[in-house]
């Protein structure tokens, strides 16, 4: 690729930026500055302070004479210059994740006069052996890491010096406009000299509220460093920031484009004294799960509060309407991110929630990790007959509460906790407010006598019943059935292919669990599908949807929103138990299967890989109380992927997914017995 | 005939640094409305664009632009520009193309292989130039406005285009070995406008009032940041060389930094007594394992887990890097070494024993 294509692409957005500013800029000259300038004044007075000398005695601030703008951009360089150090880190890793990270001096802010330096973590992503910081005085002094602040992407250091130090003023969030100009100060070029670039405010209010944003050109030659106004005060630390990612070196792809962040300094200063005791600061988290995903869309509602997180601990609860946070508004999930953005773990905040029609405020104590969810089992599987009242068991199993409580196949749940039951999909939306332990009460009739017994909830089983009694009593006759057999799967626009495996038993009040079959290397014929799975299809009420890859030898991960769609289709025409849709392949399918997985967890509640690892770039996702996802995994310890294989599904398991694994003898795909070991995992994924 | 496109024997790839971001083209300031509305800056930039001009010659394969840019240097058709591979034609011919569009065939006059620089020539009188001893010295944080023809935006009489900008810093390119792909170490402007784009080399800096400041440099990227680097090289330090090619003088292309001179018997570190960790890491920080008893180390005061920082104040971060630089260390100089005790830092130096 050529440095031109290499470059064009945000030039383009460099360039409407770079016009824009040059028109913000000189509004400024002509108006703003002093509508910057007075309200600080005045601030200060307020505050009994002096005013700063060089503040009065300036008249031609605001205007327009090129030369007075670059007097006034030096002496504000000046003025910094003696709290903005340079570092050098030697020592460590090359490359940070994909990112080569520079080994030249980087800059630092000092921001007490006892020796605390302030400065982006980018800046020492590489871990480095030793940290040098030149004092103003030219002195070069060791500096130890204190802490890093994990919300806002900088770290505290601290030299040991008799030096007298200086450190700046900061401008209060409420000082600071659109528009006005910001100076970048960095001091990496030259021991002796600072490097500058000259912009303007661009937003305030960025990454959720920890960052405001600027035109100037921010880059590693300045992370680190203040970003000044006229009067040399600081409005922020420079750092390469992401909304969406949280490593050092998030946003550093922006570096030079005109779209630079800095963490205001008063902020900084609030929260120096966390820093200063040596413990890291992290993201504060309300541990709690939205229903939706939908960043903007109307209505906040709480879908699963583990007993252990914070909000429940408030006494917030499944179903509550979050409408407040600290005073803020909150209709949408991203307000609530920008209202809990700026805070640490360990900070209160005010949520007020709505919960039938009342108005409720608790008070918050952010966490900084929410311990993995696990989710509660009662032990047994349901009927899936839909008549009579409450839940029919199906099943029980043998080791579980619910087996030491003594119930037992054909006992009906008509109630828990008081309430009546009504489908065993609602029974699992209960018990996700239930940690493993809880105890918990039924209403169970047996025979004609109805009881209360009392559960202690245990945790999902790997292991798999030998043996299941069948789900359902036989379905009427019925005229009009869904088409059967290998059914083709048409999705408008798209080319390509795919076919339904659909049991010629197939029955307009079944309800068919999904297996979404991902082919390994060298694709599949109806036929041998069809032979695989048509028994197992009849007997467990399963469809089989196989898609084929474009390229029969490969799956590309852009492919997935195709099965995606062929999936959605296929529950558009067949009724579907949305307790039983599991992705399973074999080889590069199976690890495409946990890409698929992972990124539709609103519909996948299993995962099927036969000697397939979790794809590295897969981040496994954090189990979810409402989104259920079990992991099956089958794979030889011959294989050359044993080792990659048995890390995943140990990640997994940490993560507190339920983990299945089925030892092959050899590396190959699954014999008969296997498979219908497989069929019967699927069987159970409707249990709680 | 201008903008001949021809193959060259000699491609300088571009700078080939791994990167780990997109950079920036730039950004073509100036509508008349800014002009307009600052008649200082509109007189500046009237000033100076008469004297840019651009320069057509050997590329256009591989990612490698066939033009460049230039200033006039004299008012009979002196042309100064970036020593680069667009010169580098089979008959040492490029073409010109002034600003009110008439087109030259312009020769090669001379160069400067060091300073990377270029004097080109072509008939014609009476143009306006550029006096390279009027030329301004400025400050970081001056406003700056850059005249290229980048991305060759600007054909025939169109102006090149302008950009707008502050000095970001004045420095000297060879701030450490091999930071940079270029023989020029001197100092130089960085700027914080992306003027080093394709086909802007050669282009013009100057001060806010359309002074000669700065001729724009080559596509570079800062080896201690890998980022791309936007500079431009003082005229004030060009003005020597370009009298002495104007006078024919030819000067000698001078060693390039990659291959500084390296002494035949470098000190090798058992000399001084001292014996580094194990090698094993990538970037093994370069702690020392042993000391021997009575060596020059020893009785300067090293002792083992003191950690090497700089040699001769070069850093040097890994085991790798120590080794390097002690290989530009004749044996018979002496060593400056300060290494890292705790939180102490301790500065030595060290003489090998005859």
């Amino acid at each position: 690729m050529t440095q031109f294509e290499r470059r064009a692409p945000v030039g383009r957005l460099a360039a409407i930026h770079c016009l824009r500013s040059s028109r913000l800029q000189r509004c400024y000259w002509t108006r703003t500055a002093l509508a910057t300038v007075v309200p600080r004044l005045l601030l200060l007075v307020a505050l009994g302070m002096p005013l700063p000398a060089a503040i009065a005695t300036r008249p031609g601030i605001a205007q327009d004479n090129p030369d007075d703008q670059e007097q006034v951009i030096e002496d504000a360089v000046r003025r910094i210059a003696p709290s903005v150090v340079r570092i050098e880190a030697l020592g460590g890793l090359e490359k940070v994740g994909q990112v080569l990270v520079g080994q030249g001096p980087t800059t630092g802010l000092i921001v007490s006069s006892d020796g605390y330096i302030i400065s982006s973590a980018f800046n020492f992503a590489q871990q480095p052996s030793s940290i040098l910081v030149t004092l103003p005085s030219g002195q070069r002094t060791v500096a130890k890491l204190v802490a890093q602040d994990l919300a806002r992407m900088l770290v505290l250091l601290k030299v040991d010096t008799e030096e007298p130090l200086l450190f700046p003023n900061a401008v209060p969030r409420d000082a600071m406009r659109v528009g006005q100009t910001a100076i970048a100060v960095g001091r990496t070029f030259d021991a002796a000299q600072n490097n500058v670039s000259v912009g303007i405010i661009s937003a305030l209010n960025r990454i959720w509220g920890k960052a405001i944003q600027t035109d100037a050109k921010i880059s590693p030659t300045n992370y680190g460093g203040p970003l000044i106004d006229l009067q040399g005060s600081v409005l922020g630390v420079l750092v390469p920031l992401s909304n969406q990612s949280q490593s050092e070196v998030a946003g550093a792809e922006l570096y030079d484009s005109g779209i630079g962040f800095a963490v205001p300094l008063s902020d900084i200063y609030r929260n120096i004294a966390r820093l200063k005791t040596g413990k890291n600061l992290q993201p504060g988290l309300l541990g709690v799960s939205l229903k939706g995903t939908e960043l903007f869309s109307a209505g906040v509602v709480i879908g699963a509060c583990p007993a252990k997180s914070p909000s429940a601990k408030a006494g917030l609860k499944i179903g509550d309407r979050i409408v407040e946070v600290d005073g803020q508004p909150v209709n949408w999930q991203a307000q609530l991110k920008h209202a809990i953005g700026p805070h640490y773990a360990g900070d209160s905040v005010k949520v007020v929630v709505e919960r039938d029609g009342q108005r409720l405020e608790v008070e918050v104590v952010l966490t900084d990790a929410v311990e993995p969810y696990e989710h509660s089992f009662i032990g047994v599987l349901p009927g899936r007959d839909r008549d009579g009242v409450g839940v029919p068991i199906r099943f029980v199993y043998p080791a579980s509460g619910a087996g030491q409580a003594g119930l037992v196949q054909g006992d009906r749940i008509e109630s828990l906790q008081g309430t009546a039951t009504t489908s065993s999909a609602q029974i699992r939306e209960v018990l996700a407010g239930f940690d493993p332990g809880a105890k918990i009460s039924l209403g169970v009739r047996r025979g004609g006598e109805m009881r209360i017994v009392e559960v202690t909830l245990g945790q999902l089983p790997g292991d798999v019943p030998v043996q299941l009694p069948t789900a359902r009593s036989a379905l009427p006759d019925v005229a009009d059935r869904p088409p059967s057999g290998v059914v083709p799967i048409r999705i408008p626009e798209d080319d390509h292919e795919c076919i339904a495996l659909v049991p010629a038993t197939v029955h307009p009040q079944g309800q068919y669990g999904v297996v979404v079959w991902l082919h390994p290397p060298g694709g599949f014929d109806d036929k041998q599908i069809a032979e695989r799975w048509q028994t197992h299809c009849e007997q467990a009420d399963l469809i089989v949807l196989a898609p084929k890859s474009a390229d029969a030898n490969r799956w590309l991960p852009t492919e997935l929103p195709f099965v995606r769609k062929a999936l959605d289709q296929l529950m558009r025409s067949y009724p579907i138990d949305a307790a039983r849709i599991v992705v399973h392949g074999y080889q590069g399918g199976g690890a495409l299967g946990y890409l698929f997985a992972f990124e539709h967890r609103d519909l996948l509640r299993g995962i099927a890989a036969v000697e397939a690892p979790v794809p590295l770039r897969a981040a496994p996702p954090d189990n979810d109380p409402l989104l259920r996802l079990a992991v099956w995994t089958a794979y030889s310890a011959k294989s050359k992927l044993a080792g990659p294989i048995k890390q995943g599904a140990d990640r997994l398991q940490a993560s507190k997914f339920p983990v299945t694994t089925i030892p092959l003898p050899e590396p190959r795909y699954l014999d008969d017995q296997e498979l219908a070991g497989l069929v019967r995992w699927i069987d159970t994924l409707d249990r709680f | 005939m201008s903008a001949t496109r021809r193959m060259i024997p000699n491609v300088r790839p571009p700078a080939g640094i791994v990167i780990f971001a997109i950079c920036l083209p730039a950004i073509v300031l100036g509508g008349p409305a800014m002009l307009q509305a600052n008649p200082s800056l509109a007189d500046a930039v009237t000033g100076v664009q008469p004297k840019v001009v651009k320069i057509y010659g050997a590329g256009g394969i591989q990612g490698l632009e066939a033009y460049q840019s230039g200033f006039l240097i004299s008012a009979d058709g002196h042309i100064l520009t970036t020593w680069s591979y667009v010169l580098d034609t089979a008959d040492d011919s490029v073409g010109v193309t002034l600003s009110d569009g008439r087109r030259f065939e312009a020769r090669v006059v001379g160069n400067d292989p060091r300073l990377e620089i270029a004097v080109l020539k072509i008939d014609a009188r009476d143009l306006p130039y550029f006096a390279l001893d009027q030329a301004v010295e400025i400050a970081a944080g001056a406003r700056v406005l850059a005249f290229s023809n980048l991305f060759g935006v600007a054909t025939g009489n169109e102006w090149v285009s302008v950009q707008r900008g502050v000095v970001m810093a004045r420095t000297q390119l060879s701030a450490r070995r091999g930071a940079f792909k270029t023989t020029y170490d001197g100092p130089v402007y960085v700027l914080d406008a992306m003027t080093n784009n394709p086909g802007a080399t050669g282009g013009v800096l100057t001060d806010r009032r359309g002074r000669l400041v700065a001729i724009l440099g080559k596509e570079l990227t800062n080896a201690q940041t890998n980022t791309w680097l936007n500079y431009a090289v003082p005229i004030t330090e060009l003005n020597s060389a370009v009298v002495d090619i104007l006078a024919g003088k030819t000067r000698p292309r001078a060693a390039s930094r990659d291959n500084v001179k390296k002494p035949k018997e470098p000190i090798q570190l058992q000399m001084f007594g001292l014996h580094l960790v194990p090698d094993i890491l990538a970037k093994t920080p370069p702690f020392i394992d042993d000391v021997d008893p009575e060596s020059p180390a020893y009785l300067a005061g090293l002792r083992p887990d003191d950690l090497v920082l700089f040699v001769n104040d070069r850093v040097v971060g890994s085991c790798k890097a120590l080794l390097e630089e002690l290989t530009f260390v004749d044996r018979l100089d002496a060593v400056r070494i300060t290494v890292q005790r705790g939180q102490e830092l301790m500065e030595v130096t060290l003489e090998a024993r005859p």
